[in-house]
């Protein structure tokens, strides 16, 4: 790769720009997903088939005015937001949409995307630490609870294909994809989907912004471009797990016919799809039954996982 | 001038080292109403509730209407149903006045009352679910729910606060019509409800989430003098339906729904099982309406002096009328006693030594509606 090459991917496909489209096409889609199994139509008039409804929105967002509270540390405040976005935006760096269309492979990329997003907990505790109120700080406590309890899953599913397949790095991982591999993983796919929805806090684990609880949880005073910064980083941390997912247990970009990207989108929609339906109908549960499941369902059946594969991997 | 908020300097946490938090007003569960919660860590204290934020003084209000427009205002008590409290005030009125109204009417009205429980029950569900964080369950409910609000838009004009039965009889004569779109709507609750009761009733999250929740003793019950579904899902047999029979409830057949658990999963069985019994009472009605008879039957303009006293089983519980009457064109003082409001006092008792994430579930199941909390 020459410079402008690196210049391009990062800042166009599929670096910034692509992410925002990313968000964007996530907001729509949920929003038009969940509708459907709601029986409503979604957003209809703004645009074709209301595409350009998140458009307005965000722009709306953006022309809010900035209130930060009186007791909040101004800086910390405003800087937080954007370490969250940065944070996550970093992960997506190390997916690999085709053969060769990635901005950063490195032999350790699934060690250091599972470390970024490790570090996502801490900025939120700290986005409700911040912000000096009682409902973001439950907000933050809770994210630290359910985050300590949902990514020690994830790092063991997640492991466990590389232990497979003998190799941290994307690419080589889905070039070794097979039918065996997957069949192999089924149980760390359905460990590891249970994690991404408990560590993105998608329903029903919102519970760090439960909305009947307590209001918005880390998010509740932020306004404006520090809200949309945030609730972006949310959506991408999504964006970036489902992608995750696609590329160690669904064989990513691989599939007959199609180019590689189409099938990496595909296969990104249906675990979408999934997180969407899972949503539209299952009830919250609480901390501590989220804690009991992840304790003593999730990390068990992890470790069984793992000495299985090695198991497998010695025969 | 204002010289802006006092900051706090000295150490807030006097209670020890409780966080209290104002649960309300402004909280996307608690509607227009506080409640203020001690909290030691996740797990809830104390609580204390502080309605009156929706105040109207209904009360008063009435003392300057006549007979039949103070049905603007009784109305008002609950928009979620305001049948039962029409029906309520026109059952007052007429006790004062000694009118007996045709069969026919009688008949009619209890079809409103009971569209009106199954409008709010509906919402009820929904709302249920809605503490949860899965709004899909409302929406389905809102789907049939359009059905009955067709109706009672062409019936009277209005899909809420619809001001149709007045003292003496009803506000119009129903058309041929509007039995029609009712009948459609009973139809169309008969196809999707046993889906949906089955999605809603075995939900397997919800029922972790509410079963052994919030559970209220029956000695609560009568300490506090709960109502409604509530009671009755604590194993109290009362309904001012079968109990004090008014507006010819005697003659349908129908089941009082009652549960023996106390918990919010049982106050949710029962405002979902009560949905079917409200849709065979309004099926009996349609069928064995009679025909005879005029629609409204005439009030005088003055009423003489005397006290009555009404109540009705209103989709939230008994709800009771005081009307005291001085012989002239209107009422001279009311008294109204709501069902939310006596309930509302049971959350203080039960919350205690529940999590945060309890709150949403238990109050929702408590089945408030913030109207006739403060009236």
């Amino acid at each position: 790769m020459d410079w402008g090459e690196i210049l391009f991917r990062t800042l166009v496909f599929p670096g910034v720009s692509f992410l925002l489209l990313v968000i964007f096409a996530t907001f729509y889609l949920e929003r038009k997903l969940v509708a459907d199994m709601h029986g409503r139509t979604g957003p209809y008039y703004v645009g074709p088939y209301g595409i350009l409804q998140t458009v307005a929105d965000i722009f709306k967002i953006l022309q809010k005015e900035v209130i930060i509270h009186r007791e909040a540390d101004k800086v910390l405040f405003l800087v937080v937001p954007a370490f969250a976005f940065l944070m996550v935006s970093l992960v997506a760096a190390f997916i690999p949409y085709d053969k060769d269309l990635w901005i950063v492979s490195t032999p350790y990329d699934l060690i250091i995307s599972l470390a970024l997003l490790t570090s996502l907990p801490a900025i939120f505790l700290f986005a409700g630490w911040v912000s000096k109120s009682k409902y973001p700080f439950i907000g933050g406590i809770r994210v630290i609870n359910q985050l300590i309890s949902g990514e020690i899953p994830l790092w063991l599913a997640g492991l466990s294909v590389a232990l497979w397949y003998g190799t941290f790095n994307y690419v080589e991982i889905v070039e070794k994809f097979d039918i065996i591999g997957f069949l192999v993983n089924l149980i760390g796919f359905a460990i590891f989907l249970v994690a991404i929805l408990i560590v993105a806090d998608r329903p029903p684990f919102d519970i760090p912004e439960a909305e009947q609880e307590i209001v918005y949880g880390f998010l509740t005073e932020y306004t404006g471009l520090g809200y949309l910064l945030l609730a972006g980083a949310k959506f991408l941390e999504v964006f970036v797990l489902a992608a995750m997912t696609v590329t160690l247990f669904l064989g990513g970009f691989k599939g007959p016919f199609l180019p590689g990207w189409a099938w990496f989108f595909i296969k990104l929609f249906f675990v979408y799809y999934l997180a969407f339906a899972i949503r539209a109908s299952t009830p919250r549960i609480r901390l501590d039954q989220l804690i009991k499941l992840t304790w003593k369902v999730l990390v068990p059946l992890a470790l069984l996982n793992i000495v299985l594969i090695i198991l497998l991997k010695g025969f | 001038m204002y010289k802006g908020a006092q900051i706090i300097t000295e150490p807030v946490g006097k209670e020890g080292d409780l966080m209290i938090l104002n649960w309300g007003v402004q909280h996307p569960a608690s509607g227009p109403m506080r409640i203020k919660v001690w909290l030691d860590g996740e797990t809830i204290v104390k609580v204390e509730n502080d309605p009156g934020y929706v105040t109207r003084n209904l009360e008063k209000l009435l003392e300057y209407r006549t007979w039949e427009s103070a049905i603007v205002n009784v109305e008002r008590i609950c928009f979620i149903d305001d049948l039962g409290t029409l029906l309520n005030w026109a059952l007052a009125v007429e006790k004062l006045a000694e009118i007996e109204v045709p069969k026919k009417v009688q008949y009619f009205r209890v079809i409103l009352a009971e569209v009106g429980r199954i409008v709010s029950h509906l919402i009820g569900i929904g709302s249920m679910f809605g503490a949860l964080g899965v709004a899909t369950p409302m929406m389905w409910v809102l789907a049939i729910r359009e059905y009955y609000l067709d109706f009672l838009e062409h019936y009277s004009g209005y899909r809420i606060s619809t001001a149709s039965i007045v003292p003496g009889g009803l506000k119009a004569e129903p058309t041929k019509e509007d039995f029609e779109l009712l009948k459609k709507a009973i139809e169309e609750t008969k196809k999707r409800w046993p889906e949906y009761k089955e999605v809603f009733k075995d939900n397997p999250t919800l029922v972790e989430r509410y079963k052994g929740v919030g559970v209220i003793p029956k000695d609560l019950v009568f300490e506090l003098g709960l109502r409604g579904p509530v009671a009755r899902a604590s194993g109290v047999d009362y309904d001012v339906r079968t109990r004090y029979p008014y507006s010819s409830y005697e003659d349908f057949d129908f089941n009082v729904i009652v549960k023996e658990e106390g918990d919010a999963y049982a106050r949710f069985l029962v405002v979902l099982e009560e949905i079917e019994e409200s849709v065979k009472i309004i099926e009996q009605a349609l069928e064995g309406m009679p025909t005879e008879g005029k629609w409204k039957v005439r009030v005088p303009k003055k009423i003489k002096a005397g006290e009555a006293y009404s109540a009705v089983e209103w989709s939230r519980g008994s709800m009771d009328y005081h009307v005291i009457s001085d012989g002239g064109t209107g009422p001279y003082r009311v008294k109204i006693s709501a069902p939310s409001f006596m309930n509302i006092w049971a959350l203080e008792r039960i919350a205690p030594g529940h999590k945060l994430a309890d709150l949403a579930t238990i109050f929702a199941s408590l089945y408030i509606c913030h109207g006739d909390l403060d009236r």
